[in-house]
């Protein structure tokens, strides 16, 4: 049969919206109306006019009453919550105070980390299409040995385009250095780069001025900033075709203008230009064999990087004509997104990079965090006693456990969120010295609604942890026993208390020991023997007549009063990168092809920089060395001579021979192990570095007069030098700023550990007035009662110490593995990081502890 | 003073209630209204009115027999309480205070200007 209803889901809205008390006779009304009219205007019409008349019943008289607002009773409950809350806030000031202040604190720290963490996260992240953007990465087997790096050739980028579908753009990039400019009268050396014509569509840096198709075509092209459009030219719009002269020799033209990069920008350029150019000056960069420079491409939309990456493979087996199974390079991509914070490799594979220290320092942010929380646990159920008549009343006149753990967790809410408003304001003011700091630009982000979204997440996680435990607590109350007897906290409870004690000192060990192995292992890094002397070296780079000339140049230096030596490198000594395989000697196994650093050096190179020989000589000009090397001690191992001296050995194709050996010395970063070494003399024209070996105490004599002797022979390049021990330092900047923080976070969660400690010690004497009173008049001296109230506390520390240390030993000897040169964990840091911390905490205690023992009892015992 | 608050709506509302004598109820009251006054009357205002009358305690309620197309479901007549009367013969009397109050004069010049 078929239904002669109106409307079915009207029907239902309007049964389930309707008040209970009218619903059957406003329903018989409708229902009347509806089948009148279904016979007067048909069953279309009088459904139509159901339907209006449903939705004009929706009003608020008709409207059945949400639950809410059905209990009035309920808004004033909460009302009370909160005016109880308040009122134990203002009655117990000592306990508010450092249950806020502690959680603020807490919170402050953890948000600052966030910060930072987000900012991290973030960079690189404002290009368009980041999720297509990929950097190719190069794994180099040969014969045994497999190496990682984002090494690829110079003629990649204009090939795979070409010949892969899925890639829509690809750009080779150089490295970013140092050029001189000219434009009239004015010179500047600023950093820059050179980059393939696809740049600009690859990445999303914004042009002001030129088109992203013709910005980097032709051979002369250049990309100029906007702050150095405006140092040169004024402004961007005079900038463009202007002439700009690259270092001494060449004529660019300004095809384009970018916005100056921002903070979020992994790799600073203040200008980009063409690619071609960079190939002219490197011409190995057109032998597929060779590589050097970065890959950076764009997939298609829909395209697959699974695919691409397969092919990538072995791509460059149709083009390498070195290529073989035993010496090959495998390409493979990785998500730029990534790239700024993955992007050191071990053993050939993508391992870590800046995402050690993001993660370490989330880590640590939760550690604060919830020490700050446990805090919160702590105080509030210990204060619970002195609540428990309120619970027991409010459970004898009919309240829930469950709206009792409301009330609670809403009191939870009232203090995080005061705590988190205590947090914001000190960000505030701790931003600019935060920035400082971290090295960092981070903006308040007190305007941004996703920092806000986010707060409320915190807010409301914090509140919960730090609320649930007393929630569950202080409910769990029964309110017969409570309001006859008073509250005897069960044995069970107060074990948890302590177990949270331990567990929150634990923590801060934690951060303590790490403090100072961190500390330790940076003053390692800044003070081990590297094998030269760093500290008063200096490094000029080459220009100008410098190197045709560098003989005569280095006899008027040596003139000036404070130098001692001089000599000069393709490289600097701090950070040698340049490798080869090309290496043969006598007994070679042919099947091996170990990789060499090789670096070219002139006369003096040992004597300037006061590194050791261990045996033959350096090179010298009694003798003609064009052919001769100097090895270091990891490089004969290698080759495995046993006496070395006047052994052959053939480098680049030239025969010669060894003739000296130098002891080792630290070329590069002490993460890595020091690689074999070949020393060979460069030629005359090689370009790089001056390495100056000044007396102590003598660089402010020097400076001027080198700058001097600089502008003669190279008029044209403003003089800049730096510091070799500066520069070496410069390296391990992430360590540095790891080392600072580290002190204020360790600082910080034994300060908010004791804070807690503090506020149970004060919580506990109180407790146990009377008992003290009592002993001390039968007889109990003041050193007694001091015993008395701090060994329980002193014993949760000592616990917490001990059961620390495997933690902290595990996770150190983590840290330290990134370094292949680092310090060795000794127990004395656990002795140090130990006893700081039961003697602050034996302070905090004892000092509470010495307040209650000379009180007067007469005044805890004359009430009753 | 506003002793006894009357809105014109439900002051016909209950004018119909008093008109339809014991057989006042949502649809009768309806087409009552709409037949004398020729104006539509939505089930939502009448409903609503009927609502905030009851409550203030104009009118009551009782309910009562059913018929075929109200599928078993009662019709609820409403009949006026002494208050509700009150309140009536008040608005009644404020209005007819201040027709009187009204000079000629007045009333004349409007219509001569029709």
């Amino acid at each position: 049969m078929r239904y002669h209803g109106p409307p079915k889901i009207f029907h239902a809205f309007f049964r389930w919206y309707c008040k209970p008390s009218v619903l059957q006779n406003i329903e018989g009304d409708l229902l009347e109306i509806y089948h009148e009219r279904v016979k007067t205007l048909g069953r279309n019409k009088a459904n139509l006019k159901f339907i209006i008349q449903v939705l004009q019943l929706f009003r608020p008289t008709i409207i059945r009453p949400f639950r809410f607002t059905s209990h009035i009773t309920s808004m004033s409950m909460y009302k009370n919550y909160l005016k109880t809350a308040w009122r134990n806030l203002i009655k117990n000031k000592a306990f508010s105070a450092i249950n806020i202040s502690g959680l603020s604190l807490g919170l402050t720290c953890s948000i600052l980390i966030g910060l930072w963490v987000y900012d991290e996260m973030n960079v690189d992240a404002f290009h368009a299409d980041i999720d297509r953007i990929f950097i190719i990465t190069s794994v180099e087997y040969s014969g045994t040995e497999v190496a990682g790096s984002y090494d690829t050739p110079g003629l990649l980028g204009e090939e795979l385009p070409k010949v892969l579908p899925e890639v829509e753009f690809a750009c080779s990039y150089a490295w970013t250095g140092y050029h001189t400019f000219g434009f009239g009268e004015k010179k500047m050396k600023l950093p820059g780069n050179f980059a393939g014509v696809d740049f600009f569509k690859i990445f999303s840096y914004p042009l002001i001025e030129g088109t992203k198709d013709n910005a980097l075509k032709t051979p002369e092209s250049i990309v100029i900033s906007r702050k150095m459009a405006n140092n040169f030219f004024g402004s961007p719009e005079a900038a463009l075709d202007k002439t700009l002269r690259f270092e001494t020799y060449k004529d660019l033209k300004v095809t384009g203008v970018f916005e100056d990069l921002g903070d979020n920008v992994s790799d600073k350029f203040e200008y980009l230009i063409s690619w071609q150019l960079n190939v002219e000056r490197n011409p190995w960069m057109k032998d597929w064999s060779n590589s050097g420079p970065t890959t950076f491409l764009k997939i298609r939309k829909g395209a697959s990087p699974r695919a691409l990456e397969s092919k990538l493979k072995t791509f460059l087996k149709n083009y390498d004509k070195d290529y073989s199974e035993m010496e090959r390079l495998e390409l493979g991509i990785q998500p730029f997104s990534e790239h700024y914070l993955h992007s050191n490799f071990k053993g050939g594979v993508l391992s870590g990079g800046r995402i050690e220290y993001v993660n370490l320092f989330k880590i640590v942010a939760i550690f604060i965090l919830v020490i700050a929380c446990v805090n919160f646990m702590n105080l509030s159920t210990a204060r619970a006693v002195k609540r428990a008549k309120e619970i027991g009343v409010r459970k004898s006149i009919g309240a829930l456990r469950l709206t009792l753990m409301s009330q609670f967790t809403i009191e939870a809410f009232l203090f995080t969120s005061l705590a988190v408003f205590l947090a914001l304001s000190m960000i505030t003011l701790l931003l600019p010295s935060f920035n400082l700091l971290t090295g960092k630009n981070i903006e308040s982000p007190l305007s941004a609604l996703s920092f806000w979204i986010r707060i409320s997440l915190l807010t409301f996680f914090t509140g919960m942890l730090a609320g649930s435990y007393p929630a569950v607590v202080l409910s769990s109350f029964k309110p017969a026993a409570v309001l006859k007897t008073g509250l005897k906290l069960s044995a069970s409870s107060g074990a948890f208390r302590k177990g949270l004690v331990i567990f929150q000192f634990a923590l801060a060990m934690i951060l303590i020991v790490g403090m100072i192995v961190i500390a330790r292992q940076v003053d390692f890094i800044q003070n081990t023997n590297l094998g030269y002397q760093k500290n008063n070296l200096i490094f000029v780079s080459i220009s100008g007549d410098m190197a045709s000339k560098f003989e005569t140049f280095k006899d008027e230096a040596l003139h000036i009063n404070g130098i001692t030596d001089i000599t000069k490198t393709d490289q600097r000594p701090i950070d040698v990168e340049n490798s080869t395989a090309s290496v043969e000697w006598e007994g070679k196994d042919p099947s091996s092809k170990p990789t060499f650093t090789q670096m070219a050096i002139g006369y003096d190179f040992i004597k300037t920089l006061q590194a050791d020989l261990k045996a033959g000589r350096d090179f010298s000009r009694d003798f003609n060395d064009s052919a001769n090397f100097i090895i270091n001690e990891t490089a004969l191992k290698t080759i495995g001579y046993e006496d070395p001296i006047g052994m052959p050995l053939e480098f680049w194709h030239v025969k010669g021979k060894i003739v000296g050996v130098m002891k080792d010395f630290h070329f590069a970063s002490l993460h890595v192990p020091i690689r074999p070494l070949v020393l060979r003399r460069g030629r005359d024209e090689m370009w790089g570095w001056v390495l100056i070996r000044i007396e102590p105490g003598k660089t402010n004599d020097v400076v001027p007069a080198l700058e001097t002797l600089h502008n003669k022979y190279s008029p044209n390049v403003p003089f800049a030098y730096q510091f070799a021990d500066e520069e070496y330092g410069a390296l391990y900047q992430s360590e540095q700023v790891v080392k600072k923080l580290s002190r204020y976070f360790a600082g910080l969660a034994i300060f908010i550990s004791c804070m807690g400690l503090l506020g149970l010690v004060i919580f506990t004497s109180e407790q146990r007035s009377k008992e003290v009173s009592i002993r001390k008049v039968l007889g109990a001296n003041v050193s007694q009662i001091i015993t008395l109230l701090s060994r329980d506390f002193m014993r949760l520390v000592l616990i917490a110490t001990v059961i620390s240390f495997p933690v902290d030993y595990y996770v150190m000897q983590q840290w330290l593995g990134g370094f292949q040169y680092h310090i060795d964990i000794e127990w004395w840091m656990f002795a140090i990081a130990g006893s700081g911390a039961i003697a602050i905490a034996l302070v905090t205690v004892i000092v509470q502890a010495i307040k209650a023992a000379i009180a007067n009892p007469v005044n805890n015992l004359k009430t009753e | 003073m506003k002793k006894y608050q009357l809105g014109e709506f439900e002051e016909i509302v209950m004018l119909t209630i008093c008109i339809l004598y014991q057989q006042a109820y949502g649809v009768s009251i309806k087409n009552e209204i709409e037949a004398r006054l020729s104006r539509d009357v939505s089930m939502g205002a009448l409903h609503s009115a009927l609502i905030r009358l009851e409550e203030k305690n104009y009118i009551k309620s009782v309910d009562g027999d059913t018929s075929e197309g109200r599928e078993g479901r009662p019709r609820r007549y409403f009949e006026i309480t002494s208050l509700g009367q009150r309140a009536l013969e008040h608005t009644k009397k404020s209005r007819e205070q201040l027709w009187n109050a009204i000079p000629k004069i007045a009333m004349k010049t409007k219509f001569s200007g029709l």
